[in-house]
């Protein structure tokens, strides 16, 4: 390999360094580790990078590899240096009896000390053995008054390696003795050295390697940067400055940007097309009284759906004030008995207390009645992106807060074929389908009411709405005389195939990393 | 609404000659009908040729078995309705029913018929017992309002009686049991006993049908007699009944029995039934009877609602192929319901039949084409604005559940047993995970922040969405308020990083404010602020609490701000 030009552009400023060094390396062709580190002036970790870098390059090579044993001091040897090791502990007590008046035995001197059974066995062992103490009659300890090689050893040792380390063969025979005697081994951890082996590698350049190196000498080192910098902008430092090539194919580094919630995308989606079309938003308060939810919606009071177990009612307060007249008394006698509409009506005893029960909106059509009470234009078109409660147990396709899109259009052209239109319109808008149907349905509040199928490009045949016109016992109570079409839209589907989930609880979901990833196919 | 089992076969018998085609019938062919019924077919088993449908209208209990769905289909296909000539019989019943005093307090009215000639068939049975269920439990209210019984006819000696008797004065052995039982034992024993018990609870005296010679038939609305109230395969002879609280209700639940049983092939015989007090059809009552009155509707009524022209002549021809009698009479029609539907509150009910029978395919959607300017709100505006300009700043949108806890909302938050720990709470809860509604963003956010503390970070999070605030001022006592809430995590997340991010927000939307400290117990002391705007305020800013985040486990400081949309809405 030759040392061309991109080559030597992807070398990395620390590779460069050691190159050089061992290149410029006086004596011998190969270097140690620790001489190209003084040369290169790299501190461990980065010539270990750079080393790495170069041979998995092939620009050095391996010329040597020794291992050499070293020693160093562990944590009982810190603990022996500021405290003394037992050898020298049990020679201290026994040659000061002044301190306790009395001559000791084995065990005064492992309480005193504060030494474990096994190190105060094998220290005495050592001492006796070396004539510095002896052993007399009640099991008392004397000294002998002489000295003890190995706890004078010990203290010249504990004190040379200190912070450091040493190689084992500088030590002389007769304290690296003492050393091995006094080294951590398998079985027994508490001794004050520890013998480890240094593997010692030389290197030297390849034939590729010295080829760089002169290459890197000839055009002098030191020009290749990384970073441009503000200063080298400043005083045009850059020019003479060559600046290193990356590798531009690896993956970059993650970052998180703002970014709006999915679901939310598709919502503002919705939202838009409805504002394309016409449509103005409706808005509205989480908590209803059950006569706007549910009361001018014309569904009877004993309506199975207002039972406790499909909407949620609110603990305190439980009623509101006041409804707004005329509408409550017109409601209330349009239940009883049809009041002016021409309909006989549920004819059951409406419960006026009941009417302002408060509960969580259950429907956005609550919304609708709202807006038609407080004077809708005419013509006109509402919509609303509601939040509602419903009583159901949570899983993977029914949640117990979620957002129902929904609204309605007044006016006199409004008929049973005009709501045809309006969910032909819907259908391509909304779903993008080719194929539409009609097909007959029931909600309390519409008749006629119709479902909507269409046929989803991706999904198929799929219910995308329900629809009708606001009976007239829901109009004209809140003093609307044209008809009205009142129209909702199930779009949660739709949204969970375009962030590709399967559960409906993921669309408010807390994983961030989820969010993070998900990517929306609208 | 229900959900129905049929059988193809049996179906088929149902629609009878009333289908030219030869061929067995097929689940596709009553799929292709189920718009005339506001069927949906939910489940099927080709093999047996069962059929489950879901029968989506409510007022419509006719339509919940198969010879009811059968009969508007065979309608439909004959073009004209079905005859029932036992609704139009003026001969006096020779079989009677009397009714004794003190019942309109408990279970007031009763009607019944008889079914002669037609041999119950495995088929037919379970269709009995299905129809009995559905309108029990669906039309009646679980047996509030309705309930029924059918029992074999050779069994009774009339007249029968329908009395109120102590608990202790009479025994019999109820269905599902060996020996007899008091009244009171089958209230307190027996499972129906307990699940319907309550609805006649309350009273001295419970109501009971007994035949002429004292023999029980039934507690009603709870339990037949094990000996006369088992219809088995092979009966030829059905004696019908309901008991109900609403006279109306009970008479069309009979005549819908009546219809089916006559589809099978019985001959319907009328009951007397004799009252000691006034109903509002008298104080004799036979039964089954046809108490629907015909309504005259303009033709421009129908053809308005529906956009086209159709004439009276179409008009007619649609609603008999309905099961309506439909007769022209200029430029109005004169319609009378089946005896078996009482579900025309307004002209607008029949306008719908005229449309179901035609098939919603014959009509032409037209587009509505007057002119209407879209908009949103302005405080949807104003959230779209915020929104972008956090997703500028580098936030991640959220959205999150508004039903969440109390431990959740206070507890983690330190602020039980503070000015802040007022919540909107649920009556009914379900689950003690959706007991409140938040009435602030923040732990929505915590939730989050919780549940991704493997997210890499920095983590910086924000929702605008709906928060519930008690307010007493307010004819609801809760206000709703659009709020945003936005909350940045990781090793050096400080106070003056999140008060960076709204003082930018704040100047973009040209929105004055100052920070006012103030001790909030989910903030450190002294790092947390109310934003004042027009002397109101409208928000919080602050670093969180060290003990929150343990409460929430999440290992990285956090501060949070909140602001009130509603408030910048109305003030920018």
């Amino acid at each position: 390999m030759a040392a061309t030009p991109s080559l030597l552009d992807s070398l990395h400023p620390l590779e460069t360094k050691v190159l050089t060094a061992l290149h410029e390396a006086p004596s011998s062709a190969s270097l140690r580790e620790e001489l190209i580190a003084k040369a290169s002036g790299l501190d461990p970790s980065q010539l270990s990078m750079a080393v790495e870098w170069l041979l998995a390059k092939s620009l050095i090579k391996v010329e040597s590899e020794k291992v050499i044993p070293i020693v160093t001091l562990t944590q009982t040897g810190e603990q022996y240096f500021e405290k003394y090791a037992p050898v020298e502990r049990i020679l201290s007590a026994v040659q000061d009896p002044g301190q306790t008046g009395k001559r000791l035995t084995i065990q005064e001197i492992q309480s005193r000390e504060g030494l474990e059974p096994s190190e105060v066995s094998s220290a005495i062992g050592c001492l006796k053995k070396e004539g510095a103490i002896r052993i007399v009659q009640g099991g008392y300890i004397e000294s002998t008054g002489n000295p003890s090689g190995t706890a004078e050893s010990l203290r010249t040792l504990l004190q040379q390696l200190r912070g450091t380390t040493r190689e084992l063969h500088l030590f002389p025979e007769s304290l690296r003795r003492v050393i091995e005697q006094y080294a951590v081994k398998r079985g027994n951890t508490r001794e004050p050295f520890r013998i480890s082996d240094r593997i010692e590698r030389e290197f030297s350049l390849t034939s590729e390697g010295q080829e760089a190196a002169h290459a890197i000498a000839q055009q002098g080192i030191g020009e290749e940067v990384s970073q441009l910098t503000p200063d080298l902008l400043k005083d045009g430092a850059w020019r003479a400055k060559r600046f290193r090539k990356y590798t531009i194919s690896l993956r970059p580094p993650r970052i998180a940007g703002g970014r709006r919630h999915p679901y939310r995308e598709f919502l503002d989606l919705v939202k838009a097309k409805l504002v394309s079309m016409g449509f103005r938003e409706m808005r509205g308060s989480l908590i209803e009284t059950e006569f706007w939810n549910m009361d001018a919606l014309y569904m009877p009071q004993f309506h199975p759906a207002r039972e406790i177990h499909d909407v949620y009612f609110v603990k305190e307060p439980t009623h509101a004030e006041r409804i707004a007249e005329p509408f409550f008394s017109q409601v209330a006698a349009v239940h009883r008995d049809g009041w002016e509409t021409r309909s006989t009506g549920w004819g059951y005893d409406f419960d006026e207390h009941r009417a302002r029960r408060l509960v969580l909106r259950s429907q956005g059509t609550a919304l609708s009645a709202r807006t038609l009470a407080a004077g809708a234009t005419v013509p006109g078109k509402y919509f609303a992106i509601a939040r509602c409660f419903r009583y159901d147990r949570v899983d993977a396709t029914h949640a117990t807060d979620f957002f129902q899109v929904e609204g309605i259009v007044l006016g006199p052209e409004i008929n049973f074929r005009t709501l045809l239109g309006l969910l032909d319109l819907f259908a391509r808008e909304m779903a993008h389908a080719g194929e539409s149907r009609f097909l007959p349905a029931y909600f309390p509040f519409t008749e006629p009411s119709v479902e909507l199928h269409v046929r989803h490009p991706r999904l198929g045949w799929m219910e995308l709405g329900g629809a009708g016109l606001l009976r007239p016992e829901v109009t004209l109570p809140l003093g609307v005389n044209v008809p009205v079409i009142a129209w909702g839209l199930g779009l949660d589907r739709m949204a969970m195939v375009a962030l590709g989930i399967h559960d409906i609880r993921e669309l408010f979901s807390t994983d961030l990393e989820m969010i993070r990833t998900t990517r929306a196919h609208f | 609404m229900p959900t129905i089992s049929i059988n193809c076969q049996d179906f088929e018998q149902l629609l009878g000659k009333a289908r030219a085609a030869s061929t067995p019938i097929t689940a596709a062919d009553i799929e292709g009908w189920l718009p005339l019924v506001k069927g949906e077919l939910k489940d099927q088993d080709l093999e047996l040729g069962e059929l489950r449908i879901e029968l989506q209208d409510g007022n419509r209990p006719d339509l919940w078995s198969c010879e009811g769905m059968a009969r508007q289909v065979r309608i439909k296909l004959q073009g004209k309705p079905s005859s029932y000539p036992f609704f139009k019989s003026r001969h006096r019943p020779k079989r009677r029913l009397h009714v004794a005093p003190g019942l309109e307090e408990v279970r007031p009215y009763v009607a019944a018929c008889a079914a002669i000639g037609y041999r119950v068939t495995e088929v037919g049975l379970a269709q009995l017992i299905q129809t009995q269920e559905k309108l029990g439990e669906l039309f009646g209210r679980k047996r509030h309002t309705i309930s029924i019984g059918v029992y074999q006819l050779p069994q009774i000696v009339f007249p029968v009686t329908y009395a109120l008797v102590k608990p202790d004065e009479a025994r019999f052995t109820p269905l599902g049991f060996e020996e007899k039982l008091s009244l009171g034992e089958i209230l307190a024993v027996h499972p129906k006993g307990i699940e319907y018990g309550p609805i006649i609870a309350g009273h001295e005296r419970v109501p009971l049908l007994r035949d002429g010679e004292g023999q029980v038939l039934s507690l009603p609305p709870i339990i037949n007699s094990r000996e006369i109230g088992e219809v088995k395969v092979g009966d030829q002879e059905l004696f019908v009944e309901v008991t109900g609280t609403d006279l109306l209700m009970v008479i069309l639940t009979l005549n819908i029995l009546a219809a089916n049983l006559a589809d099978r092939g019985a001959t319907i015989e009328a009951v007397e039934v004799v009252y000691p007090y006034k109903t509002r059809l008298g104080k004799t009552v036979r039964t089954p009877f046809d108490f629907g009155q015909a309504r005259v509707i303009p033709i421009k009524t129908i053809e308005s609602a529906l956009g086209q022209r159709l004439g009276s002549e179409e008009v007619c021809r649609a609603l008999s192929a309905y099961g309506y009698e439909a007769r022209s009479a200029g430029n109005k029609v004169s319609v009378k319901p089946p005896p078996y539907r009482n579900d025309q509150m307004h002209a607008v009910d029949v306008v719908e039949d005229v449309a179901i029978s035609r098939g919603y395919g014959a009509f032409t959607p037209l587009m509505p084409s007057q002119f209407t300017v879209g908009s949103l709100s302005r405080v949807e505006q104003v959230s779209d604005r915020v929104r972008d300009l956090m997703v500028g700043v580098g936030f991640q949108e959220i959205i999150s559940n508004i039903l969440s806890s109390r431990q959740e909302l206070c507890d983690r938050m330190r602020l039980t047993g503070t000015a802040w720990e007022q919540l909107l709470e649920v009556d009914n809860v379900m689950s003690q995970s959706f007991a409140c509604l938040r009435q602030w963003i923040t732990p929505s956010l915590l939730r989050v922040e919780s549940a991704s503390t493997r997210a890499f970070y920095p983590h910086r999070l924000f929702e605008v969405g709906e928060v519930a605030v008690l307010d007493p001022t307010d004819d609801q006592g809760s206000r709703t308020v659009l709020t945003l809430g936005a909350l940045v995590t990781h090793a050096n997340a400080n106070f003056s990083e999140i008060h960076s991010c709204l003082d930018l927000l704040l100047y973009y939307l040209g929105y004055p404010y100052t920070l006012e400290p103030i001790h909030h117990p989910s903030f450190l002391g002294g790092r947390a602020g109310q934003i004042i705007s027009q002397s109101k305020a409208v928000g919080l800013i602050g670093e969180l609490h060290p003990e929150v985040l343990e409460q929430w486990q999440v290992g990285m400081p956090g501060v949070v701000f909140e602001l009130s949309v509603d408030a910048l809405a109305e003030g920018t």
